[in-house]
């Protein structure tokens, strides 16, 4: 079997690879409602990968999603009482326009993609301190409940949340397959230069793609806030890595133009996998981050299209 | 050629004359900042944050980027802290040991790093964060969660004896910012770093081996990190598995601040050098006049766009990731 | 002393080298000449090691030799002096002398600058340039750093047993005659310690400097000339001389084009350093061919008129619209297409299929409030593929795996399939097999039949006369000559040289 036909594949043959060895050792993994539940728990972070999708699908990427997603958690405790519901209005405009930001910088000022991102990230996480006054901020619990209380119930046993992000993939994988922009996207991170020859006005592209990363950043965020009923400038530290990964093991390379949403939902659920996996083994939670970063490398070598790199800096 | 000339000159010197604006700035605002004591306060913050800078500076100089630093130095921190118990926690034992074992350990992760950057063709930005992601991991395992307290009284005279008013500490990160500027101005090694840095496949062409160039400069880094660490471990007086958190941005600041292109080639230690002066100059001087100092990280990321930006060539660059 | 014997190497699809034979005695300077894709570049790849052979073999003084790499052949004693400077900008002159070799100013890890200083003096004086070795190369002038290189490769001499046989590719390119001159003295004058090849494509430099001359043509060499042996015209025959089928370029097709509509005007356009007063019109069924060599200005040409590069001085118009800080979108709206020479790069986006990229610079067309309708596009892919019979097994074909001549009507298909009238051709021909050629040439005449204005820069000259209305020598970014093509009366090859070179 030819090995550059296979790759593709890859992901989906290891997520059930992983769930029937998993499924295997321990039968009750495989319950439905313990499935459910995994996948309920994931969400803030597929929804920040699904962001982070689009930044490496032109081939860059979004450092700044956590900061982000921690900005958002404080906005969102501090402004609930007095904007009510707009307040999630607020919080999407505040990714979104942060990440306008970073595209523009990357874009328009050559400065590339890691480290604008990781700058405005550092802008994301001064606002956040400046919010919250460098405190754990709590959400008034009635409130909550009454303005946000329906992203977070269940229905029938399915966690709302599941139907959230279920929505948002709709939305992504519509733009990726059947609008300009998506068609846009893929021909940029596929060969940019074509792309600019073809006419294309490729730095809105981009800057739309680090745009719509910050606002899905910024859902993320505002769902966490919620689940937790608060925020903090630093609660969300912790989602970069496994978002990163989740991405690239799902197939959508380091070096982009291939891949894209479906690859980062399988790329999510293997890592829910994994960390379900940890805990049934009685792998220590603290060795988490290490198996994510060894899987990160293994997922960038196995994905990263070479012949895009003419010397790998 | 006048535009290249006059940029190189605006990168060598714009960050002195900022550092100097900067001091000036916070005197005429708080003139308790003009002191010695304060400059010992800065000069001791800063002293772990130069040896990251001086570290990561020798890999941007090649046009590369590492963003392992957090997690080597929290592993090398840790590790440092187990050791020197384990040789009687003392400096005046066999506690000593735990320093030249810490900074083998620091250049095997470098090495490691350079080689999964090298070997596996992966971008040294994600390799290396990759790798700090492991080792932060490796800290928590080791640690458990828990922090190492370091209390020999020998040890931590790093930071209590003091001589001219400053902490032996200082003197130590100085005498290696020498060290790197020996490497860097009177080895091969360090020559090949520039040579990699201005033009790898024309160094190639020339013979130059760069895979082991590269490799041998995330080592070299990987060193530089551990003893940030120990300086670190030093100051504060424990390790844990958060000791390298904030590493990666202050010390990528610092660098890219300081003048040192990140397209490689341009620039050296004395940049590093002024850039996390630049850097703990503006944390200390928010302090002094009275400032929160969460704005830190937000004048710092925008500090470092406009770094990059007036470092970098609009000619040479065709389009970025 | 080296000598190449048969020498051939084959790339997919083109027979770079055919039966070289091939020498250079001690102390001798070889010219070689030749058109742009005669086979230059790859011969000269082949003696410094960065090619290898498919068959034949390389001799020195009689003994075969085989090199993986440029080192391997450096180590022999075959230094090459590259016509894009492979000095390294930000170090020092000495530091870009011994890049590589720095080992043996090392005493005890530390490197001994003085001496690194005193060697490198010593180099530079054979090549007759006083400066500090010390000096950061950027620093330099074109010229010195050309004598810098030349003094770097002259470093084999201490290092190898044996002869040196030293490759100059194009070093005169950017000199200024006086430095030309200069540059000349001293290769005569180093003769005593190495043998030179010479490649330029200045006939009249190549006849002054050179002991004998190698002709190249398609890949193998037509004649070797000695010194005084032939004039620079009887040169320039051989290197173009070949008998041109007018079937092959469609000539019996070629029609009036309309000279009432005007489609692109340039009126004294210039780009510093690119192109100066440029003036042309390019009318409606109009093939407009701009000759000249690499670097002459033509492709920039192209480019300002895509929007791609913007002019400084006098007027582009577009279909009777100023142009001015037109970005290729615009462009592209006012009906230009380009057919970029980098297929692979900038023509089609590879791991996108054929729809997708046949679609993608008139996305608006397609859809509506940015919603794509898919169906349509596809249906669009399905007819050009047969129109053009392209060989794809659908219209979901990744562009990536189609074959270079198949790739090209994809981007063709692209531009025409949107109704653009403009079309700005960039080598569109270049790595195609025959075949693949001639469906190119009859899509060529096809769009000129239907009144779209087509500026051409071609492979080969016999190309451009054979398929234009209209020629344009450009020579160091200014127009030389203009010349009309109609068919029975066309210029020859050696017509445009005289004003290329």
């Amino acid at each position: 079997m030819d090995i550059q036909r296979l790759k593709p594949h890859l992901p989906w043959i290891t997520l059930v690879v992983l769930v029937a060895i998993v499924g295997f050792t321990d039968p009750g993994f495989l319950r439905p409602s313990n499935l459910l539940g995994l996948a309920g728990d994931i969400v803030p972070l597929f929804i920040m990968a699904l962001g982070l999708t689009f930044a490496i699908y032109i081939g860059g990427i979004d450092l700044s999603a956590q900061s982000m997603a921690n900005m958002v958690t404080v906005i969102a405790s501090v402004y609930l009482a007095s904007m009510g519901a707009w307040v999630a209005v607020f919080c999407v405009a505040a990714g979104f326009l942060l990440g306008m930001l970073s595209g523009y910088v990357t874009t328009r000022l050559f400065v590339p993609s890691f480290i604008s991102t990781l700058a405005i990230g550092g802008v994301a996480f001064s606002i956040a301190q400046w919010l919250s006054g460098q405190r754990a901020l709590n959400m008034d619990a009635v409130q909550r409940n009454e303005t946000f209380g329906w992203m977070i119930g269940r229905t029938w046993g399915v966690p709302h949340e599941l139907l959230i992000a279920a929505v948002l993939v709709a939305i992504c994988l519509f733009i990726e397959r059947r609008t300009t922009l998506g068609r846009a996207l893929k021909a940029v991170g596929a060969g940019e230069l074509a792309a600019a020859a073809s006419g294309l006005n490729v730095a809105r592209y981009k800057i739309l793609a680090f745009a719509i990363s910050g606002a899905l950043a910024a859902i993320a965020g505002l769902l966490f806030a919620v689940k937790l009923s608060g925020g903090a400038p630093t609660i969300a530290n912790g989602f970069l890595l496994p978002a990163i990964v989740a991405v690239l093991v799902g197939g959508t390379p380091l070096t982009g133009g291939v891949g894209g949403v479906v690859n980062t939902v399988v790329g999510t659920l293997i890592v829910a996998v994994i960390r379900a996996s940890m805990l049934y083994f009685e792998i220590d939670a603290t060795r988490q981050q290490m198996v994510f970063g060894i899987v990160l490398i293994v997922a960038i070598a196995l994905t990263i299209d070479r012949a895009k790199l003419r010397t790998v800096k | 050629m006048t535009r290249r000339l006059s940029r190189e000159t605006l990168i060598k010197w714009a960050p002195l004359l900022v550092l100097l604006a900067l001091v000036i700035f916070f005197t005429a605002l708080n003139p308790t900042f003009f002191s010695l004591r304060n400059f010992a306060r800065i000069a001791i913050a800063s002293a772990p944050a130069l040896m990251v800078a001086v570290g990561v500076t020798f890999i941007i100089v090649m046009g590369s980027i590492d963003l392992s630093m957090e997690g080597t130095i929290s592993l090398t921190a840790v590790a440092f802290a187990f050791i020197f118990a384990q040789f009687g926690g003392s400096l005046g034992g066999m506690g000593w040991i735990a320093i030249p074992l810490v900074l083998v350990l620091g250049g095997a992760i470098g090495l490691l790093n350079g080689i999964v950057h090298v070997k596996l063709r992966i971008p040294s930005f994600m390799a290396s964060l990759a790798m700090g992601f492991v080792g932060t991991g490796a800290a928590i395992l080791l640690t458990g969660g828990d922090i190492v307290k370091v209390s020999d009284a020998a040890f931590r005279g790093l930071l209590t004896v003091r001589w001219l008013g400053f902490p032996l500490m200082v003197y130590i990160a100085a005498f290696f910012l020498f060290v790197a500027w020996f490497i860097q101005t009177h080895t091969t090694l360090g020559r090949n770093f520039y040579a990699v840095g201005g033009g790898e496949d024309l160094a190639h062409a020339s013979g130059l081996n760069v895979t082991r160039v590269r490799v041998t400069g995330f080592a070299l880094a990987g060193v530089f990190y551990a003893i940030a660490a120990i300086l670190v471990v030093a100051r504060i007086g424990q390790a844990e598995s958060v000791t390298g958190s904030n590493f990666m941005f202050v010390s990528i600041t610092s660098v890219v601040v300081g003048g040192v292109a990140l397209w490689g080639g341009i620039g050296g230690v004395w940049n590093a050098l002024v850039g996390v002066l630049i850097v703990g100059v503006i944390d200390n001087g928010m302090v002094v006049i009275g400032l929160p100092d969460f704005v830190q990280d937000g004048v710092l990321g925008l500090l470092v766009i406009v770094a990059v930006v007036l470092s970098t060539d609009r000619k040479m660059v065709s389009f970025v990731k | 002393m080296y000598q190449l014997k048969a020498v051939d190497k084959k790339f997919p699809g083109v027979h770079a080298l055919k039966a070289i034979d091939f020498h250079v005695e001690r102390g001798e300077i070889v010219g070689l000449v030749g058109e742009n894709g005669a086979g230059k570049s790859t011969l000269m790849k082949v003696i410094y090691g960065a090619y290898q052979p498919d068959g034949g073999q390389v001799l020195i003084k009689g003994v075969p030799v085989r090199f993986a790499n440029p080192r391997q052949a450096m180590e022999k004693g075959i230094g090459m002096v590259f016509q894009e400077q492979s000095l390294i900008p930000n170090l020092t002159v000495m530091e870009n002398i011994f890049l590589g070799y720095e080992q043996q100013f090392v005493r005890f890890g530390v490197v001994d600058w003085k001496a690194m200083a005193r060697a490198a003096k010593a180099q530079l004086a054979k090549v007759k340039l006083d400066i500090d070795p010390g000096m950061v190369t950027s620093k330099l002038s074109f010229a010195q750093r050309q004598l810098v290189e030349l003094a770097k490769v002259l470093t084999l001499e201490e290092r190898v047993k044996g002869d040196l046989v030293i490759l100059l590719d194009e070093p005169t390119s950017v000199l200024s005659k006086e430095e030309v001159q200069l540059l000349f003295k001293l290769v005569r004058e180093l003769t005593t310690r190495a043998s030179f090849i010479f490649v330029s494509h200045r006939m009249d430099e190549v006849m002054d400097l050179s002991d004998r001359i190698y002709v190249m043509k398609d890949g193998a060499v037509v004649d070797v000339v000695a010194r005084g042996g032939a004039t620079a015209e009887a040169i320039q025959h051989k290197m173009v001389g070949r008998n041109v089928d007018k079937q092959y370029y469609r000539e019996h097709l070629q029609a009036p084009y309309d000279a009432s509509k005007v489609l692109v005007e340039m009126d004294r356009v210039g780009l510093p350093g690119r192109i100066q007063d440029i003036s042309l019109k390019l009318h409606a069924g109009e093939v407009l061919c701009l000759v000249g060599t690499e670097g002459s200005g033509r492709e920039a040409i192209l480019r300002t008129i895509y929007g791609m590069l913007s002019a400084t001085t006098g007027q582009l118009r577009i279909k009777g619209e100023d142009a001015a800080g037109y970005s290729p979108r615009h462009a592209v709206a006012h009906g230009v297409g380009y057919v970029p020479r980098e297929r692979k790069v900038e023509g089609i986006v590879a791991g996108m299929n054929v729809y997708e990229n046949m679609t993608l610079s008139q996305m608006k067309n397609h859809s509506r409030g940015g919603v794509l309708r898919v169906a349509e596009e596809r249906a669009l892919a399905r007819d050009w593929i047969k129109k053009l019979s392209i060989k794809a097994h659908s219209e979901f074909a990744d562009c990536g795996n189609l074959s270079g001549g198949n790739q090209q009507k994809v981007v063709l298909a692209k531009w025409r399939s949107g109704g653009s009238d403009i079309m700005l051709l960039d080598h569109p021909t270049r790595g195609l097999d025959i075949g693949a050629k001639e469906d190119v040439y009859d899509m060529i005449r096809a769009m000129s039949a239907a009144g779209v204005g087509i500026v051409l820069v071609a492979d080969t000259l016999e190309e451009a006369i054979g398929l234009s209305h209209t020629i344009i020598v450009v020579k160091d970014g200014r127009i030389q000559k203009q010349f009309a093509c109609e068919p029975g009366a066309k210029p020859t090859p050696y017509d445009l040289l005289h004003y290329m070179i």
